[in-house]
């Protein structure tokens, strides 16, 4: 088992001011590193509608390289605006995963829009950057990866990494939306595609990881990482019904591969778990590992799938 | 080359449909037997809870004649998609193509949205009893909004030409609002894409093949092909994007192009013309055309006023 030793809540949004669109949540931390800070992308909300719907942005915050809990700026602006009038991303850009390229930063979003029987449906867009990842442009005003025979709604939770030169896309596909109480949840389950240029996809179309909990154990978050040899997956699972609770909802998952495809789940290794009490007691979920300055973190959500922000784990000991 | 008209050939309205149709046979599209012709068609059900339809695709067998009706489905050809899914919400058009021993459709899902009315994509279905019923290969598209398309892919008419399968689609362009107050209209335009098998397929990812002649706001739907004396005709609908339900000037029209290679096209309305009749059942609107052979003749199937909530008509090509 990883030893991960946690180090608290990093950021909430609820502390920041002056910033309408970001009223609420930060999920789906994403990180890039900078010679002197670490920029953690995330997704926000501001207040709900009317109609209690909410859109979502993506931003970033700035965190001192030397001290990760002492923050230099909050962007002014979220990263990307929302989609036209009928366009897949018209309602909320959630998550974002964002790597360099040359002397780009390439996002790759969830886009949402707002359906009449299910609440909602994802693709995934993209978008480069020139400043270093401040502002974005979209490549188009469609996705780059949508709906397909076995794919068929909710592409989502992108997380884009390449190694040697092929880029990979891990994310979730939709494979039905369940009725629960009256209420239609969608069950996810993990996907991966593969690329020469990061725009032009082929789909596996294959689920990597097995389902545990139940038949229709969605998952979600798919961080892939690589070291000492071999490729570690951490990955956030739930119930398909009544998940909102600390008994159904996510918990952290872990599953390894040498060669990307095939994918060894053992959770029992993940390491990480809920806390007896306090900001990550009743779910953790959207796990992302990345490494800096020889130590290897792990920057999850806690309590209400990130209302309230934030926090991360340090690795004791090596990805085995 | 000229159209003659040959009236209206099918009425739903005299007819008990499956899923409680009572209007509409739109976009009609054959499938040629030895001893007669299964037209497909579109037809609505009336959800009574909101007041909107549900397209279900139903069909009519005619004789060779084109005017004798033999019988009209009297079973689902095809359920509706499952909850969530692109074809929740109605199925048109579907366009039907014989290869080997298994039927193609190639359908047109409908979901309902919130901002606006709807988004499309086009799936494929099966049949192996002759075009009885068709079954899904599975539940999400086989072509969907993509980078540059970025909603109402629908419309598709397929046909093997020397091996390859084409496929002529409508993509969307964007929606707009004509004043604030308005609904949501789009605008599609006709785009091409091919393939090896018919299962998957690559675009000529948002590339408008054919001219258009209202400016750019002109709405382009429904494409149909065919091989005429070593050329190749498509025949499509038209329209302006706003204010073309009623205003009968500004509605659907049938329009015409040409190719030698299936690559350029030349747009040329006015060679056949397609008349607009007056005071008949097509004298405001002509739309979803479907042109094909039977009987060494080359007949136009098209819908008229109110989008063919009073069925369908035919015309025969002079030469």
């Amino acid at each position: 088992m990883f030893k991960w030793k946690k180090l608290g809540k990093v950021f909430t949004p609820q502390e920041v001011e002056g910033r309408i669109w970001l009223k609420e949540f930060a999920q789906a931390p994403a990180t890039l590193v900078f010679d002197d800070f670490v920029r953690v992308y995330f997704s926000c909300r501001p207040p709900a509608d009317n109609n209690g719907q909410y859109v979502s942005y993506s931003a970033f915050v700035d965190l001192d390289r030397k001290n990760l809990f002492n923050m230099f700026r909050v962007s002014d602006q979220p990263i990307l605006k929302l989609g036209g009038l009928g366009e897949f991303d018209e309602f909320g850009t959630y998550p974002v995963s964002v790597i360099r390229n040359r002397d780009e930063v390439r996002a790759y979003y969830g886009g949402w829009t707002r359906c009449e029987s299910v609440p909602f449906n994802v693709a995934i867009g993209m978008a480069t950057s020139l400043d270093g990842g401040e502002t974005f442009n979209k490549l188009g005003s469609g996705p780059i990866l949508s709906y397909s025979p076995d794919e068929p709604f909710v592409l989502s939770g992108p997380k884009i990494r390449r190694f040697d030169d092929i880029w990979y896309l891990w994310y979730i596909a939709g494979r039905k939306w369940k009725m629960v109480d009256g209420r239609a949840e969608p069950v996810y389950k993990i996907r991966m595609a593969s690329s020469l240029d990061g725009i032009n996809w082929n789909k596996l179309n294959k689920d990597l990881i097995d389902s545990r909990i139940e038949e229709d154990e969605a998952q979600a978050s798919p961080d892939v990482f690589y070291a000492n040899g071999k490729y570690h997956m951490f990955f956030c699972y739930r119930y398909s019904h009544h998940y909102r609770s600390n008994e159904k909802g996510y918990r952290i998952g872990y599953a390894s591969s040498t060669n990307l495809i095939d994918w060894l789940r053992d959770d029992t290794k993940a390491g990480i778990d809920v806390s007896g009490e306090g900001w990550d007691s009743e779910m953790i979920s959207y796990p992302h590992v990345f490494e800096l300055d020889e130590n290897i973190y792990i920057a999850y959500l806690g309590n209400q799938v990130g209302r309230y922000g934030f926090g991360l784990a340090v690795l004791d000991g090596k990805l085995m | 080359m000229k159209w003659k008209k040959l009236g209206k050939i099918f009425d739903p309205t005299q007819y008990i449909l499956p899923n409680n149709c009572v209007q509409f046979a739109k976009s009609p599209q054959v499938l040629v037997f030895d001893d007669f012709v299964r037209i497909y068609f579109s037809t609505c059900e009336l959800e009574i809870s909101n007041g909107k339809y549900l397209s279900h695709i139903a069909f009519v067998d005619m004789s060779k004649n084109l005017h004798d009706i033999i019988r009209v489905s009297d079973k689902p050809v095809i359920p509706l998609g499952e909850l969530g899914c692109f074809d929740e919400h109605g199925i048109f058009p579907m366009n039907v193509v014989r290869y080997g021993n298994v039927i193609y459709g190639y359908t047109t899902g409908w979901n309902r949205r919130v901002s606006v009315s709807v988004d499309t994509a086009i799936g494929l279905v099966e049949s192996y009893d002759e075009g009885l019923s068709f079954q899904r290969l599975a539940n999400g598209p086989i072509l969907a909004a993509s980078l540059n398309e970025p909603n109402l892919v629908c419309d598709a008419f397929v046909k093997v030409f020397d091996g390859v399968f084409h496929m002529w689609y409508i993509f969307g362009t964007g929606w707009k609002r004509l004043s604030t107050d308005a609904v949501p209209d789009r605008t599609y335009k006709i785009g091409h894409a091919v393939s090896t098998d018919g299962i998957n397929w690559e675009k000529e990812e948002s590339l408008q093949i054919i001219a258009n002649r209202l400016g750019k706001d002109e709405s382009q739907a429904l494409p149909t092909v065919i091989q005429i004396d070593g050329s190749y005709h498509m025949f499509f609908c038209y329209r302006q994007s706003f204010d073309f339900r009623t205003n009968k000037d500004r509605g659907y029209r049938i329009g015409h192009a040409w190719s030698d290679d299936l690559v350029t096209w030349t747009r040329d309305d006015d060679n056949p013309v397609f008349d607009v009749s007056l005071g008949d059942w097509d004298s405001d609107m002509q739309c979803y055309p479907h042109v094909f052979e039977c009987n060494g003749n080359i007949y136009l199937l098209y819908n008229g006023n109110e989008f063919g909530r009073y069925g369908f008509g035919l015309a025969v090509l002079e030469r």
